[in-house]
Order: structure tokens, then sequence, then C-alpha cells
């Protein structure tokens, strides 16, 4: 018996070694080797950089509010812990100072750090595994002459021993994120080629948009991969749409309402909130038209998902002539009239560009409730942008009790012509306990316990 | 590679992974479960609760803003809530009794039931009550006739008419148990110092940027596409007249310190506040209250007795 106890535990050693062996092995053969030098202070190359970095949306993720820019803090919520961005302002002790080129592309590409550290994949590496040297050197330009040095140290995450374990993630690279070129879909004009990268590469957009798999792989990192591409995923008790051309997803959506919603962050339906708001308000902005119009060209091309409502079947809204003959049939309907009606109106219109219409609106119709129940409960605020005066808020209404949130949303979700599948109160309550148990942000220097 | 180590593998970076997959799955699978309401013990909401003090300064039980789900319990729920929707869409409902394009609630913030918005809780409390514009008594009939009057740019409902009877029934209502003569305490408008001097060059530099998105260049107000005001306008033909509480300076500007601009906060009551000072306020009060709108026809009998405030319009 103790014979055997000790071949299953020299077993199990040998197993552990070759697995953390291997994974070392796979993360050295892994990194590129380049020789590059890039000059950081050639301006064209810098200025290249600048734009890319907001293609790549890098300052929504490794920044807080009210912090200095990339220095990190950002907070993500996993349920074992809590993970922080990290600083990648070029200090040399606390940021990425004294990254060479070759150090960058590895982190940005492949998701190595310096010390040979495989990061997670918050950081969205499998994405940016496409973009092209070129654009990657004139990132690292722009990120070492440009961005300000901040000496705030990374945070380590909350995550407890033995699951913070970084040598696994080799593994899982190894078989969800190899090497991959981009490849322009099939047929593609040079419009749509260039939306396709973006979406596909930089603008990362799966990363939120695609549902993970069992080890919190995209499913699919383009079309060609699988049609769970971009067809909608819950993140930080978000659900980002579906971005295919189906009912809950863009299908009710132009390509001038796509572009008007990157530039601006608003539509004359629609607000965007959440994550997307920061998207917005630190990138999207600052695409050029050309690129917004590739973005939004693409992103209407693309199909329902595979089995998914293409279309609404049409419905005739009874709700707007009965809220304003004075029946409120429903406990929904009265809170409706007496916490929403003043901004979203009785038409559930709202207001264009002021406030967002709930009748016809995808957010609010979508399968998965996650977004109306944390905007109804924490509210939200539009991003700024360059044509409209003023950002608009909604407040939260977290003073209202499960079944005041219940019964409201699911007024909301079937009035009007809207036809969504209702809720219960026990997903306002999740929501609620997720959304107390959230992690704040560090703000520069501060400590996250 | 071969398919075991694959899924060893695989297992391996879910365990260091795997937190994501759950923070992502585990609300999913909560929408598809519907479980009743009973099954989950609701938790209670946490409406807003103020002291009440009777005449003689003595304490008595707290009042608690009510809920409009709670008016279906009443015996004249069909009353209260016709009275509710009478000051929420004064316009499209009483044509002949307003000139302006106001509802009552334009004023009186979310229903009446908002702290420095003009709320109604203490209103049928207090009345009768000493008027010092009309210099005598006044019933809570004629004092919501005055509105009519002045803030709707209108004419005065008939005192007996289910009309009347019916918002006072509302703010009956809204008063809960409170007895007449002791005060919830709440505020009606943020103390604003009348000593401030208003300047309406700098009030109309600020109304571009903090008003106009909603309230038009103009003052002109929008609707909504049925037609329903949704920013009342603040000046012209449409809005109150020179002799509404509104015109003037002060009472504008308290008004405006913490109920205005609307829609900019993510707390608050409808995301309010937190934009202006008093010295904004007051210069934003300025410029609109001075801008062109109706006379009011009987100006000349109010203040008989001659103290006419300083920001009075005529």
């Amino acid at each position: 018996m103790r014979k055997f106890g000790i071949k299953v535990a020299v077993g199990l050693l040998a197993a552990a070694g070759v697995a953390i062996g291997g994974a070392q092995l796979l993360t050295a053969n892994r990194k590129a080797d380049t020789a590059a030098s890039v000059d950081i202070h050639d301006r064209r190359l810098v200025e290249a950089g600048a734009y890319i970095a907001r293609t790549g949306d890098c300052v929504a993720c490794h920044s807080v509010p009210n912090g200095k820019p990339f220095a990190g803090g950002l907070a993500m919520q996993t349920p074992v812990g809590t993970i922080y961005s990290s600083n990648i302002t070029p200090d040399k002790q606390a940021g990425i100072g004294n990254y060479s080129y070759a150090d960058f592309k590895n982190a940005v590409q492949y998701g190595i750090r310096k010390d040979g550290t495989p990061l997670y994949p918050a950081m969205p590496y499998p994405s940016y595994a496409i973009m092209p040297d070129a654009d990657v050197q004139a990132l690292y330009a722009y990120f070492m002459s440009q961005v300000e040095p901040v000496s705030q140290a990374s945070a380590a995450s909350t995550i407890p021993w033995p699951l913070n374990m970084r040598w696994p993630m080799a593994w899982w690279q190894q078989l969800f994120a190899g090497k991959r070129q981009f490849a322009a879909p099939a047929g593609a004009d040079e419009k749509l080629v260039r939306g396709a990268y973006l979406v596909e590469g930089p603008g990362h957009c799966g990363a939120c948009h695609t549902p993970r798999g069992l080890a919190y792989q995209e499913q699919a990192l383009s079309m060609a991969d699988g049609d769970a591409f971009l067809s909608g995923a819950v993140i930080d008790g978000w659900r980002a749409k579906s971005l295919r051309g189906e009912a809950q997803g863009l299908q009710s959506w132009s390509a001038e309402d796509i572009g008007m919603f990157l530039k601006t962050g608003r539509t004359d339906k629609v607000a965007a909130f959440g994550a997307m708001a920061d998207v917005v308000e630190h990138s999207t902005r600052y695409f050029t038209d050309g690129d917004i119009a590739s973005i939004a060209a693409y992103l209407k091309r693309l199909p329902a998902v595979n089995g998914k409502l293409a279309a609404f079947p049409p419905k005739t809204d009874s709700t707007t002539a009965a809220l304003r003959d004075g029946r409120y049939d429903s406990r929904g309907a009265v809170i409706y009239m007496e916490q929403c009606v003043v901004c979203h109106r009785a038409d559930g219109q709202g207001m264009p560009r002021i406030f967002p219409a709930l009748a016809g609106n995808s957010a609010v119709y979508a399968q998965n409730p996650q977004s109306i129940i944390q905007i109804t409960l924490e509210g939200g605020k539009m991003p700024a942008n360059d044509t409209d005066a003023m950002a608009f808020a909604m407040p939260g209404f977290k003073h209202l009790s499960n079944r005041d949130v219940t019964d409201v949303i699911n007024f909301i979700r079937t009035a009007w012509t809207n036809q969504a599948p209702v809720i219960g109160d026990n997903d306002v309550a999740q929501i609620r306990d997720f959304l107390a148990s959230k992690k704040p942000n560090i703000v520069a220097g501060g400590n996250h316990e | 590679m071969n398919k075991h180590i694959r899924i060893a593998a695989a297992l391996a970076a879910a365990l260091a992974a795997g937190g994501w997959m759950v923070a992502s799955a585990a609300p999913d699978s909560a929408s598809q479960t519907n479980a009743p309401a009973a099954a989950q013990p609701a938790q209670s909401g946490m409406q807003k609760t103020f002291a009440v003090v009777d005449k003689d300064g003595k304490r008595l039980p707290d009042y608690t803003i009510p809920s409009d789900t709670q008016i279906a319990r009443e015996p004249n729920a069909d009353q209260i809530n016709y009275g509710k929707r009478l000051l929420n869409e004064t316009r499209r409902l009483l044509p002949q009794n307003t000139g302006a394009s106001m509802n009552c609630n334009s004023c009186h913030v979310q229903e009446g039931k908002k702290p420095m918005g003009a709320p109604y809780i203490n209103t049928v409390n207090s009345f009768p009550q000493f008027n010092p514009r009309a210099n005598r008594v006044v019933s809570l009939e004629d004092r919501i006739n005055g509105c009519f009057m002045r803030s709707m740019n209108g004419k005065p409902l008939a005192k007996d008419s289910d009309e009347m009877k019916a918002m006072i029934a509302y703010m009956k209502w809204l008063a809960q148990d409170v007895p007449h003569g002791a005060k919830v305490q709440i505020e009606n408008a943020w103390p604003i110092d009348t000593k401030l001097v208003g300047d309406p060059v700098r009030g109309k530099n600020l109304y571009a940027a903090q008003c106009a998105s909603c309230h038009g260049a103009n003052g002109e107000g929008k609707k909504d596409r049925a037609g329903d005001i949704v920013f009342p306008p603040l000046w012209g033909d449409e809005s109150f007249n020179i002799g509404a509480g509104l015109a003037r300076t002060y009472k504008a500007a308290a008004f405006i310190r913490n109920s205005m601009p609307m829609g900019v906060n993510t707390h608050g009551s409808w995301g309010e506040g937190g934009v202006l000072s008093d010295q904004d306020a007051v210069d934003v009060a300025e410029y609109f209250t001075h801008m062109p709108r109706p006379d009011f026809a009987g100006k000349e009998k109010d203040f008989p007795n001659g103290k006419k405030p300083k920001d009075a319009r005529y």
C-alpha cells in the first residue's frame, strides 16, 4: 500500500514537472525573435502610434477614472478574485520603461511579460496578434516617447493560491492563442477589409462581444473561426450585445446608426453605457470617419447567428395609448409612470440625443437582461463627445426593491413593440449582489484592500 | 497533441482562468430560471424617510415618501390617480385652463416628491395660509388656481370641480397620515442668498452651456413625438407669465440650484445637480426670467400692502 502511495506521489510530481517545465518551454518557443530597433523619436511613427493606441483602446483598461493615463489599476472582477490592469507607462520600475521592442511585441501580441510570465487573457493579445509589425512598432514609439511615466506599481490580483499560478496560462496560450495572421474576408473590398481588421484586431470587439468557452477562450476570433464570433456575451455584469445581423443584434441598426454611435456614443434611439461608454469616450470618437464607416460596413455585413431570430415579427404598440389614457394595467406600468416616464416618455421613444428610447432599443430587448438590470440599479452616463454639448446620465434606482425593479423591467421589455422574455426578481438580486461585491479600482498608489 | 494532453492542459488553464468563465456564465444561467417572487425574499426598498414635527415642535412618527403602487389600496384610488395624471399631464388634459406649455409637475419635480424640487408633501397641511402677495388667507383651491393663472398662464378651475378635488386628493394621499399643522422636514428649495447680484451676460453663457440642450437655444422648450411637453418653454408666448413665482430671479434660482440641470448624474431623484453654484443659479435665473413672456392681467391687485419683493417682474 505504502509503495503504491509513493508511486502515486512520484507520478504526480513527474506530471507536475512535465506540466510546469513544458509550460516554460512553450513560453520560450512562443516569444518573438525580433532584433528590430524602433526610432521612438520618429514623429510620424509616434503620431501613427498614438492613433493605433486609440484603435486598440489601450487607455480604457489601463487607466481608472481620475487616474493618470495608462497607469493601470482598473479592477476586473472574477469570482475567484479581482485582477488589476497593469501600469504600461514608460516608468522604468513600475511600468514598461525597460522593455525592448521585442519585449513589447511579446507582451502585446503574445501575452508574455518581460520576465517570461504569461499574461491573463483579460489582455486581448489573441486579437492584437494579427497587427502588422509596422503598427506594433509605431505603438512602441508612442508609448515610449509620448506617454508620461507614472511610478505607480501594478497591483497584485486578489486571486488566492493555487488559482493564481501563472504557468498554466502557457498551456492556455498554446491551445487558444496561437500565432495567426489576419485573413481578409472573401470577396471583401478595401473598406470591408479595413473594417474586418479593426474589429478583429486592434479594436478587439470580440473580447467583450464574443462568448467565452470553458477555459475563458473566445469561442471564435473571426467569422472564419466560427459562428460564435461577436454573437454577444456577458462581461462584468454587462450584456455585451450581439453585433450580428439578427433581431436582438444589429439588425435594426443602419450603418449610419453604427457610425453615429461609435463617433458620439448615441443615436436618436440609444446611448452607450457601461464599458462601451468608455470605449467611445476614449477611443472610437477619435477614429477617422473612414475607419468608422469601414467598421459600420463590416458589422452590417455580418449575418444572423445560426438559429437566432433574424427579425422580430411585427407587433402593434398598444402601450402608448394605454399610458396616455391613464390605463396602467400592471404594477410595472404604475412604477414606469412614477419613475421613468418623465425622461423615457409614454411612447417609450425618449428624447433624441438626450434620453434614450426604451421602445425598440436593442439594449432593452436583449435576450439576457444583465445590462438593463445593472443600468436600472446603478444608472449610467453617456460618453462625452465632440457633437453634443452635454453628456446625460441616468440616476440609479437601487433604492427600489427587487420586486419593483423586476416589475418595471418586465413592463419595459414587453411594452410598445418590444418582445423580450420576462425576468425574475432573483435575476435582479444576483446583479445587486454582484455590484455589492465589486472591488474598487486602484487610484494612484492606493492599496486595494 | 493527443486528446488527453489537450484535456489536461485545458483543465490546468481553466484552473487559472476558470473564474472568468464562471463570471460570464453565472448571470447567463440566472436569466433562464424564472423563480416565482416568493422563492426569494424580495429586498425591501429604501424609500426616503423624513422627520415630522408638529406646530409645537414635538417630534411625530417619521414620514416615508409613498410609492405610487400604494395608491391602489386607497378607497378613492381612481380619484387619486386622476389627480396624479392632471398634475403630470396638465397641458394635455386641461387645455382650457392652461395657456402655457407647462405641466404642474414641470416644476413640482417627480410628482411633488423630490426634496428641493417644490414638493407637495406639506401642501395639504399648510393651507389655509396667509399669502403676502394677496395679503389675505387663501385656501388650497385658491393657491392651485393661482398656479393656473400665473405659472400656467391660464384660467382657474371651479373650486368644486372633479379636477380640483382629484388634485387635492393626490396631495392628501401624498401627505399620508401627517396631521394638519405638522410639517414633514423636507425643504421646498435651496435657500438661495438673495444678496447675490445676478449677471445676465454670464447667465446667458451658462444657459447656452447647461440649459439650451433641453430647453432650446431660444427658450422654446421641447416636446416629445406625441406632442407632450418634456422640457417647458422658459420664455416666449408659451411660457409662464410675469406673475409666476418662477418669473422672480431668486425664486427661480432657488429651484434651479438643486434641481437643474436634470439627467447629468447617476445619483439624485432625477440625476440632477452638482453643476451650478449659487452664483451660477442666480445668474442664469436673472437671464431667463427677464426674457419676454406673457403679461399677467391681475398684477395690479398683487401686494396691496406695498411690500413688493425686489425681484418681482412688475
